[in-house]
């Protein structure tokens, strides 16, 4: 199920939210747990047994790995998980990918699995992850409540797409949680105005991508409006479902850490990755990068972590070589900036350096969003007139004044300016009360026109599903 | 203590207003068809176990919850002024709105698809009509963005180049142009096609081509009372003035018997029953159909013409009645092109093959 679905909005979402707060306190995470799972299995039944027997499985091994903590089998134990649970991401998600290659290096021709990959189990093998090293490294108990770890994964608002959740953040909320007016309204306006980025913004310029990739006559300028919307479009896809599960997890009583802050205003590469997935830069920062050594070790071994890191950031995106392409191009820049770059770019106007840093990430994600590399490589060539096409045709200057309004909009609203306006009016004699009456109408409004939007859309399902 | 107040507020006026819609939607019955979107709607699934497990069910109720969410028009709507009015967008679902007009956009040209086109012409002469004492005349109707997209900046396909290859591959057919005596205003607003009171001057430059010579007079307008929303209203979803339907009728009209080969029933060439069906413009002829011969008994002359053609022929072909003892209509895209010679003898008739820039654009639907 998606959060974007007039089945989300008007069946599920009403019914487990009447049963959630009319449950006694002990049925809750019951109810939650029952919830995800209809959420979950709504799209895909079959595959809730995966996340079952993983659940399951690591359920028994953090419970082991806190039994033997003073011996080397806990050790062991997180061994066995970790294999147990990259092996699980291993065999859905990249299986297929390692056997084309092998084919293509030696000639052979390995059959394909042709395996579907359940969806979110990027993000829920990293959360069983999570708990259980959180567990060896004794920052947490081991759940002895089944339904509460299982609650921790499979919880609706980020199972499918984040944020990746660590369990020493939300191990307390699992078993108490606080309930408030306050929760539900920040919580509410929080999931509205996630599900409005997704629904008015994202959407639409997906659908903007989706004519570029139709179009059989492109020009320079087609590109490049293409590159720019499929830019702002992840960011309000990924962004507004981040929104939306921080809202959810809110009205019922958890607070996840922030996804994204602002990332289109950074002034650096290495500040955009601060701003951009935060949950995932955080895992791999906590469970690889120091674990490896991060930076107090000598230089070569430090460039070799963030190699690493960014080599498997990339993997983790999608088992094809652009992901990694993308991971590494990350990888280099980062290394470039902390050796030299980063000194150059403090120095010269924030503006440059922020044209710099979207010049970076619309290429990056051209690279993200091609099917292959040759198309990656077709493409960028293409926004540089490097492929013998117009630079402007009608339906290029159709489309660019056609969206030219989502453009602006989508581009101020990816800034922290309506924040710092919105702050300033609060600030105000009147603005106070101003934005007190404003906030009930402009979220009902939000809600009719995702609404109409729902009503008179095509499915589209969010980017990072299939991550 | 105010802090408080003001949560409470909030909280209970949003999800009043959620509480409210999600009752709508409960308690609203099922409707079966959206007449602006010319369709069923889909209706609540079978629950079978199977229908489960293979998230097929799931699939189809995501479907229905949006078909049947309660004033789906109004929400429709909502998000057509929203494009067109605060994101400045330009069409909505392919549909744009220019001088009252509802234009779909129809573009790029696709070359394949028009030579397809023309090929499927030329296998139907010669598999019939080659040596057979037959004259064929073809003609094509251009869309109204042929009129509005180019000049006013909207995309459209390239229609010189679409007459050109149409001109070039069909050397078996004397082509009669439309597009120079065709204007805008003989289209309707709200729909795709042209507006048979509208088109006498394209019947008299069909039968000046085939020489058959006589001019359309003596006609009687009945315009329909009720309003007639055409099919690019549902699509654009704004709330536009209606078209006014008028049908062009006189005795020698009013005499002949359409006859479908493939139902086998006989109706009017005004069956204003449909009037009041998903789509008015079904009047003429009955809608859409295979294969239709009109008997005329009222012309002796021996004079019959066949048309292949989509649904412009079906306004159209009434007004050539006058000239025929019989006319026979074949829509390829519902009867197999090597079929038709089970049931249409080809003989010393006149050919014509009459379609719309829009079903050339995509002619793979043809069989």
């Amino acid at each position: 199920m998606v959060f974007s679905s007039i089945t989300f909005l008007y069946y599920f979402m009403p019914v487990v939210t009447g049963i959630y707060f009319l449950s006694p306190k002990g049925f809750k995470n019951s109810v939650l747990l029952f919830a995800s799972l209809v959420f979950y299995g709504w799209g895909e039944p079959k595959y809730i047994i995966f996340m079952g027997v993983s659940i399951l499985v690591n359920y028994i091994l953090g419970l082991l790995i806190e039994k033997n903590s003073n011996n080397p089998w806990s050790r062991r134990w997180l061994v066995v998980s970790v294999v147990f649970s990259l092996g699980m991401l291993g065999y859905f998600k990249y299986a297929d990918f390692l056997i084309e290659n092998i084919n293509y290096a030696t000639g052979s021709s390995i059959p394909l699995l042709k395996v579907v990959l359940p969806i979110g189990i990027s993000f829920y093998t990293f959360q069983i992850l999570s708990y259980t090293i959180d567990v060896y490294r004794g920052e947490a108990r081991a759940q002895r409540n089944l339904i509460s770890l299982a609650t921790y994964v499979a919880f609706f608002p980020q199972l499918i797409a984040g944020p990746i959740v660590r369990y020493v953040d939300i191990a307390r909320a699992l078993e108490s949680r606080q309930h408030s007016m306050e929760n539900a309204r920040i919580g509410l306006r929080r999931f509205l105005f996630g599900i409005s980025k997704k629904v008015l913004i994202a959407n639409t310029l997906g659908e903007l991508c989706t004519i570029f990739a139709a179009a059989q006559e492109k020009t320079v300028l087609f590109y490049w409006i293409y590159a720019i919307a499929f830019t702002l479009q992840i960011y309000f896809d990924f962004s507004g479902y981040s929104d939306m599960a921080i809202g959810l997890g809110r009205i019922f009583g958890f607070e996840f850490l922030e996804n994204f802050n602002y990332p289109f205003i950074s002034k650096s590469i290495t500040e955009f990755w601060r701003r951009w997935h935060m949950s995932l830069g955080t895992w791999f920062r906590d469970y690889l990068y120091i674990p490896l050594g991060g930076n107090r070790t000598g230089k070569s071994r430090w460039l070799f972590n963030i190699f690493t890191v960014w080599f498997l950031t990339g993997l983790w995106h999608g088992a094809a070589w652009n992901f990694v392409v993308w991971g590494i191009m990350f990888a280099l820049l980062l290394m470039s900036e902390k050796l030299w770059l980063g000194d150059y770019l403090r120095k010269i106007p924030g503006i440059i350096s922020n044209i710099y840093v979207m010049l970076i990430v619309v290429i990056s994600f051209v690279i993200f969003d091609a099917p292959d590399l040759g198309a990656a490589a077709e493409r960028i060539f293409s926004m540089f007139g490097m492929n013998h096409m117009p630079f402007s045709d009608v339906q290029s200057v159709y489309y660019l004044r056609s969206y030219a309004v989502v453009f602006v909009i989508a581009m101020i609203a990816s800034t922290d300016l309506p924040k710092r306006i919105a702050e300033r009016i609060r600030k105000t004699r009147h603005g106070e009360i101003a934005m007190t009456v404003a906030e009930p109408m402009v979220c009902v409004i939000l809600l009719l026109l995702t609404t109409a939007y729902l009503v008179d859309a095509s499915f589209n399902p969010f980017l990072y599903f299939r991550f | 203590m105010r802090n408080k107040m003001l949560n409470r507020a909030v909280v209970g006026i949003i999800g009043a207003v959620w509480c409210i819609l999600a009752l709508f939607v409960w308690i609203t019955p099922s409707a079966e068809i959206s007449l602006s979107e010319r369709r069923k709607l889909a209706q609540f699934p079978q629950i079978t176990f199977k229908s489960l497990i293979m998230a097929d069910f799931m699939e189809k109720f995501e479907q229905y919850a949006k078909d049947q969410f309660p004033y789906r028009f109004s929400f429709r709507t909502a998000k057509a002024y929203t494009r067109f009015y605060i994101f400045g967008q330009k069409d909505n679902n392919g549909v744009y709105m220019k001088d009252g007009y509802a234009v779909k956009l129809e573009y790029p040209l696709n070359e394949d698809s028009i030579r397809k086109a023309t090929d499927k012409f030329g296998y139907l002469y010669e598999k019939y009509m080659k040596d057979k004492n037959i004259k064929t005349y073809l003609t094509v109707v251009p869309d109204k963005g042929y009129f509005l997209s180019g000049k006013n900046g909207y995309p459209s396909m390239d229609y010189k180049r679409l007459f050109e290859i149409m001109e070039k591959n069909t050397d078996f057919a004397k082509l009669i142009r439309l597009e120079d005596i065709l204007e805008i205003d003989d289209y309707y607003k709200t729909d795709i096609h042209w507006d048979q009171e509208k088109i006498l001057k394209v019947s008299d430059k069909i039968k000046e081509a085939i020489g058959i010579g006589q001019k359309n007079t003596d006609y009687k307008t009945i315009e329909v009372k009720l309003p007639f929303y055409g099919v690019y209203y549902g699509h654009s979803a704004l709330p536009m003035k209606p078209d006014r339907l008028r049908y062009l009728t006189n005795d020698i009209i009013e005499r002949c018997t359409v006859y479908n080969i493939e139902t086998g029933k006989t109706a009017p060439v005004y069956d204003t029953e449909k009037l009041s069906g998903n789509d008015p413009y079904d009047v003429y002829l009955s809608g859409a159909a295979s294969l239709l011969v009109i008997e005329n008994p009222s012309v002796q002359n021996g004079k019959e013409l066949v048309v292949f053609r989509d649904s412009f022929g079906s306004s159209l072909a009434p007004l050539l009645l006058d000239s025929y003892s019989k006319i026979t209509m074949i829509d390829i895209r519902y009867i197999s092109s090597d079929l038709i010679g089970e049931y249409v003898a080809f003989d010393n008739q006149d050919v014509l093959f009459l379609y719309s820039t829009s079903v050339l654009n995509s002619s793979s639907m043809f069989k």
